[in-house]
């Protein structure tokens, strides 16, 4: 046994490393949102009101009774780019008394955020300008693209940061409807 | 279109000859023809460098005809910043991988040219221009640097953010990609080794310097990221244990271990097969580093964007341990030396605590770094293991590598007697005692900070003992100050005065640092620590690369500190936190801008609604000694380049 | 002989001297604000890679602090504003996991490690 130490541990050295490496090859890469916890799980939605891209008042309270998808995003921000398509295309599947989709411009000029959002030919509307970014601080948003999903009862059940997907978001969704 | 084509064909030239080497180095170990290796070598560095210059120039002139281009560069972006561009992002990154790499084959090969009918050295090429394939051949695939932009790109993105506010983005990179790399050298010949069954020649010593010259590249290279993270990232720290740091930090304790153990060998032809298996581990940790670094699989604030060269890094890491392991379990048995270690207080006696204490750690940090990914495959959640995890593993670990330090410069090979070792301790561990009387009577309490400079002097103290003697022995043989001073035992001993320094940097910034966010209107002044910050007003500053607010902020009445906040232009233009900070060999004063009063929302500065306009909030940190870091850090730099330098009267004999 | 014995003893009693010393002026129950900072320093930024809420400014590291804060005045122990932050926030909010179920993998292993190390040291360095 001790002539033969170095033939034995090489062996189960190989099969460790082999079973180690196959698995962290099949792990998926990073590419949803993360699922960050923030300090207002469970506790109702901090008021978000303002004028909409598009000239109307908008406010988060009259959304009461559906689940919300609150997306803070800037015409700078490449991820906002990336996640715009699926925005949307989340929008337009939950059209019929689904999620609701509301957006908020952060630290942004006007003129940008309107030619981003007709660009991506936006589904919904975003709140053009957060005065003080008083919004954003109150929701804690310290860079775009940062998401928030509200409960039918008002209440945040989730904080996304980074670029999301329809996938993640229909997933999400689905289980606070439950 | 040309740029594209010019440079992909300096990829196909390189990746050509490097499998053709490869082909014809395996050909030629069966036939015993002429093998022309340095030739095939020297096309690859050509190929290699053609295209680095197809880029540097796109890069230098804008050219965004080049996507990566376009995504890296801008008009306006200063010339340092241009040519740091191109490992910026993760296919420019291969490309500084693959020339580093053509340059070590090609000066390996020129090097042996003489041997190059040597058994070990053909395989060793053989092996060497498989790497090199390897990783040009990523270049010609998935990593394509030289994509072509369909349209016309009239202005670029510029580099991110954070790559183009510190000049450290040009050493960084390059030293610790040269370390990462040189470590392909022993990986090579010990796979060559095991091949021909040849071990116990004259490589151990050979392949030493080249592995002492790696491991100064690596570790240089890892302290100027880590002083280049201080200086940008914004928290005060310089080390987070973020898996990208920790997967630079694996290779390098395999490293460390091999560059102990092959003294062994060479004095005393111990530990062959060990020392092949560290070699082929440093090797394999560094491409599961370049694989964490590349793939996304873990997130990290270091990371390149995720790509689909996770599971080709992976493929070639198993290739490679796959390899090195069932060489190992073939070979391995009838290699290993037929002596032992005599004494747990001889000097290999040290060194095998050395080697596990080294390997256990890594393993550690290695199981650490993985957990998320074991806990979310078993258990669906998600867990984070940071700062509290490591820094727990590593403090015990720290003091007995400290202890180590301190002991075994002053022992001998085989045995040694412990009477004589108190004598060379004794005066030693005095100082050191008295040392920390001292503290303790000037009020140092926290024990953590007493046990570590009492064992940092000691470890000094025997450092100084043996290069004095080294040097006066040599000084009896009639040479000069400073010839005596090249060699590996001086350059050792250099290098433990280095880490002794970065030693007690890390143990009294990291205990005695202070963090205050001070609120400051115009003209107002407030202590934290003993240092008086004054507020001073803002400054708009503007100019072709970037729009800042900056804070002048006056510390101690006579040093002007200006953090900032700046954006970036730049079509995605970034905005970012810029720390000020004012050194001093004492202390460290680090000062950011973090938030700014009323409804002036200067560019990007968070807004503090409560506070009156015209106030900031300064984030104040005050780190005493945290510059000794930096400073050690150049001192093992310095020690390995004294190590490296051949002595001009003797080689190191191998006395058995 | 006389005079090894009494150098190294010497010396040893002056260290034992030297750590009752620093035991005795060691500061013994951590203040609350020390409490505070160790707490900060072993939970996450929420918007953070691997930052602590000690070492970041932002609004949600901030936010966390605060409740900290008001947990520890409230009386609540270690465990408790740890468990309930856990609760909240999830599992990955502590920067080092809780040693229960798989974590504990986390800290036997290097346990294992310093066993299996002594042992081959000591295996290793005996051959004669």
């Amino acid at each position: 046994m001790r002539r033969r130490v170095v033939f034995y541990s090489s062996l189960a050295a190989l099969v460790l490393v082999v079973a180690f490496s196959v698995f962290l090859a099949t792990r998926h890469t990073v590419t949803d949102a993360t699922s960050s916890p923030s300090p207002l799980l469970g506790k109702p939605a901090p008021a978000v009101k303002g004028i909409s891209l598009s000239g109307t008042m908008v406010n988060l309270s009259s959304y009461r009774g559906h689940v919300v998808v609150l997306n803070f995003w800037a015409s700078w921000c490449p991820p906002c780019k990336q996640e715009a398509p699926e925005l949307s295309t989340f929008a337009w599947q939950q059209r019929n008394g689904g999620a609701r989709v509301l957006g908020v411009v952060f630290n942004d000029s006007v003129s940008s955020a309107k030619s981003f959002s007709t660009y991506y030919g936006s589904l919904y509307p975003s709140i053009a300008v957060d005065t003080n970014g008083s919004i954003a601080n109150s929701y804690g948003v310290t860079s775009p693209p940062t998401t928030f999903i509200i409960n039918r009862h008002g209440r945040v059940v989730a904080e996304l940061l980074g670029a999301t997907t329809v996938r993640q978001l229909t997933a999400i969704v689905n289980k606070v409807t439950s | 279109m040309t740029l594209t084509w010019l440079g992909r064909s300096g990829v196909y030239i390189a990746s050509l000859a490097f499998v053709l080497g490869a082909v014809r180095q395996i050909w030629v170990l069966q036939n015993g023809k002429q093998s022309y290796a340095r030739y095939f070598a020297f096309a690859g560095l050509v190929g290699v460098a053609l295209s680095v210059g197809v880029m540097q120039f796109a890069l230098i002139t804008h050219n965004f005809s080049l996507a990566f281009v376009s995504e890296n560069n801008a008009t306006f972006t200063p010339l340092l910043y241009s040519i740091t561009g191109m490992w910026s992002a993760l296919e420019g990154s291969i490309l500084l991988w693959a020339l580093l790499l053509s340059a070590y084959i090609v000066f390996v090969l020129f090097r042996y040219r003489k041997e190059a009918a040597d058994s070990v050295v053909s395989w060793a090429s053989a092996v060497l221009f498989i790497v090199g394939a390897f990783f040009t051949l990523l270049m010609a695939g998935p990593a394509d640097p030289f994509i072509h932009n369909a349209a016309k790109v009239l202005q670029g993105a510029g580099p991110n953010a954070l790559l183009q506010d510190n000049p450290l983005v040009a050493i960084h990179p390059p030293l610790l990609y040269a370390g990462f790399v040189g470590f392909s050298v022993p990986f090579a010949f010990a796979l060559a080794m095991l091949i021909t069954g040849r071990v116990q020649d004259r490589w151990p010593l050979e392949l030493r310097r080249w592995s002492v010259l790696s491991w100064g590249f690596l570790t240089v290279g890892i302290v100027m990221g880590a002083w280049w993270s201080y200086q940008v990232l914004g928290w005060g720290g310089f080390w987070g244990w973020d898996p990208v740091e920790n997967a630079a930090l694996l290779p390098w304790l395999t490293a460390t271990a091999y560059i102990h153990s092959v003294i062994v060998q060479d004095r005393r032809g111990l530990f062959r097969v060990w020392n092949l298996t560290l070699a082929i581990a440093t090797f394999a940790l560094t491409i599961l580093g370049t694989f964490f670094t590349r793939s996304g699989v873990l997130q990290s604030v270091h990371a390149f964007s995720s790509s689909t060269l996770g599971p080709i890094l992976m493929g070639f890491f198993i290739l490679t341990v796959g390899t090195g392991l069932a060489l190992l379990a073939w070979r391995g048995d009838r290699l290993r030396s037929p002596v032992g270690v005599d004494s747990p207080f001889s000097r290999e006696g040290l060194f095998v605590a050395n080697n596990i204490l080294f390997v256990g750690f890594a393993i550690v940090v290695l199981l650490g770094t993985v957990f998320p990914l074991l806990y979310q495959a078993i258990n669906g959640g998600q867990v984070t293991v940071g700062t509290p995890y490591f820094a727990t593993v590593a403090a015990p670990l720290s003091v007995a590598l400290l202890v180590l330090m301190a002991l075994a410069p002053l022992v001998s090979w085989r045995t040694s007697d412990r009477k004589v070792l108190w004598e060379r301790l004794r005066f030693t561990v005095w100082v050191s005692l008295l040392a920390v009387m001292v503290m303790l009577l000037s009020g140092v309490r926290k024990p953590v900070v007493l046990v570590a400079y009492f064992l940092a002097i000691a470890a000094a103290g025997s450092a100084f003992r043996l290069l004095r003697g080294t040097i006066m022995s040599a000084h009896r043989r009639g040479e000069s100050f400073w010839s005596a001073l090249r060699g590996p035992t001086t350059g050792g001993m250099v290098v433990h005065l280095g880490v002794v320094i970065m030693a007690i940097g890390i143990v009294t910034s990291t205990s005695y640092t202070t963090r205050a966010d001070v609120t400051l209107a115009r003209a107002q002044s407030t202590y934290v620590a003993g240092q008086k910050i004054t507020f001073d007003g803002f400054r708009q500053v503007s100019d072709s690369l970037r729009t800042a607010t900056d804070l002048e902020i006056v510390v101690n009445n006579h040093d002007r500190m200006q953090p900032a906040i700046t954006t970036f232009n730049g079509r995605d233009g970034q905005t970012v936190g810029t720390p000020a900070i004012d050194s001093n060999p004492w202390r460290d004063v680090y000062l950011t801008f973090d938030a700014v009063g009323g409804n002036g929302a200067a560019s990007g500065a968070q807004v503090a609604g409560n506070l009156p306009a015209g106030s900031v909030v300064v984030g104040v940190t005050v780190e005493p000694l945290i510059s000794w870091l930096w400073a050690g850090g150049l001192i093992v730099g310095l020690g390995s380049a004294l190590s490296f330098v051949r002595r001009r009267h003797r080689e190191e004999v191998n006395p058995l | 002989m006389m005079k090894f014995l009494r150098s190294f003893w010497l010396w040893l009693a002056a260290a034992v001297v030297v750590i009752v010393v620093a035991f005795v002026v060691a500061p013994s129950a951590s203040s609350t604000q020390q409490r505070i900072n160790h707490l900060e320093s072993l939970v996450k930024c929420p918007a953070c890679e691997d930052l602590s809420v000690a070492e970041s400014n932002a609004t949600s590291a901030i936010a966390v602090r605060h409740e900290i804060v008001l947990k520890v005045k409230q009386g609540e122990s270690d465990t408790a504003i740890l468990t309930s932050l856990e609760d909240s926030y999830g599992t990955s909010i502590l920067l080092s996991p809780s040693t229960s179920g798989i974590g504990s993998l986390l800290w036997v292993l290097p346990v294992v490690v310093v066993i299996v190390g002594a042992g081959a040291y000591l295996r290793l360095v005996r051959r004669k």
